[in-house]
């Protein structure tokens, strides 16, 4: 526990998310758009801002295998 | 510095070049008009009134000679009967001369001198007409006409050099003061142009200088990522214009390259 968020869990689950849905180049992919590593996900807060980054960045990744 | 894109920058900047351009020529054209119009009222005024004044000085010599001529020469009848003529031509113009002047000056001192000349003339004009008819009843005799207005044109004569003098004065005096008016303005325009351009010139290069070390900056950790050198790298270029943008997208591709490294060194171990 650090601050009034919980580190790591939520944002390193997207990175895992998204090697399952699109692999290796999905987590490359991932880190591009949220600016944020794998790495640094696990060091950072899980803060509702970075949540929604995370959030936007996989619904942006799905809609360009979608189309 | 105020953040704003660099175009909005460039383009304010712009802005204020030409704004300053053309309040530079806006306040050119008002000063050359006022200078203008100061010496147009010079000229139509002061100094038409003094050419006025030595064009009516010239009429009283002229009057003077007339009644020298009619003395010398009076004795012939076509002779007396010119310079009589000539004698109240060059008298009826000293006088309306004398008197349009008196209306058209402002200065009070010399209206104060024309008007005593004005009464100086009148009195002197039939002084004349006396010694005139002494002269045609003693059939001629020059001297005793001379002698009653012998020195007598000599009190409006002094009057009207003072007149003449004093119109003078004025001239010189206006003149002086529409030339420390212009040095004024000068000096004023001077100071105006220098601020703005100096002004205008901090502006610009405190923004050229601030998008500089901005660009260099960029430049740093462009190269670090283009040697692959991610290693404590820290992207802290941040704010609204094109380089915090380009900044922004910087931290993309480095968290990108930071993963590929991960994923790299995972696969390798």
């Amino acid at each position: 526990m650090a601050g009034k968020y919980l580190m790591a869990a939520k944002l390193t689950e997207f990175y895992s998310q998204a090697a399952h849905e699109f692999g290796l180049a999905g987590r490359i992919k991932l880190a591009l758009l949220t600016k944020i590593s794998s790495e640094k996900a696990g060091a950072v807060e899980d803060s509702p801002d970075n949540i929604r980054v995370f959030e936007q960045a996989m619904q942006q990744l799905r809609t360009q295998a979608g189309g | 510095m105020l953040r704003m894109k660099i175009s909005t920058r460039l383009i304010l900047f712009f802005c204020g070049v030409v704004t300053l351009f053309v309040l530079l020529a806006s306040a050119l054209l008002a000063q050359t008009r006022t200078v203008s119009a100061g010496y147009a009222a010079l000229l139509g005024q002061q100094v038409r009134q003094a050419e006025m004044a030595r064009v009516t000085q010239v009429s009283f010599k002229k009057q003077v000679q007339e009644w020298k001529d009619i003395l010398l020469r009076g004795y012939a009848p076509a002779d007396l009967e010119k310079y009589t003529r000539q004698f109240h031509d060059e008298e009826t113009r000293v006088r309306s001369g004398a008197v349009d002047l008196a209306r058209a000056v402002t200065d009070a001192t010399c209206r104060g001198l024309l008007e005593q000349f004005v009464a100086a003339h009148q009195r002197l004009s039939e002084q004349y007409q006396g010694a005139y008819d002494v002269y045609l009843g003693s059939h001629f005799d020059f001297r005793a006409a001379d002698k009653l207005v012998r020195g007598r044109d000599r009190e409006p004569t002094d009057l009207f050099d003072k007149v003449v003098q004093q119109l003078n004065d004025d001239v010189v005096a206006s003149v002086a003061a529409q030339e420390r008016a212009v040095a004024r303005s000068r000096s004023l325009a001077l100071i105006l142009v220098g601020g703005l351009l100096g002004g205008l010139g901090v502006v610009g290069l405190l923004t050229v200088r601030d998008i500089l070390r901005r660009l260099a900056r960029l430049k740093a950790v462009s190269d670090r990522l283009a040697a692959a050198d991610i290693d404590g790298l820290a992207i802290d270029i941040s704010g609204p214009d094109e380089i915090g943008q380009f900044g922004e997208s910087m931290k993309g591709v480095h968290a990108a390259i930071e993963e590929l490294s991960s994923l790299a060194a995972a696969a390798a171990g």
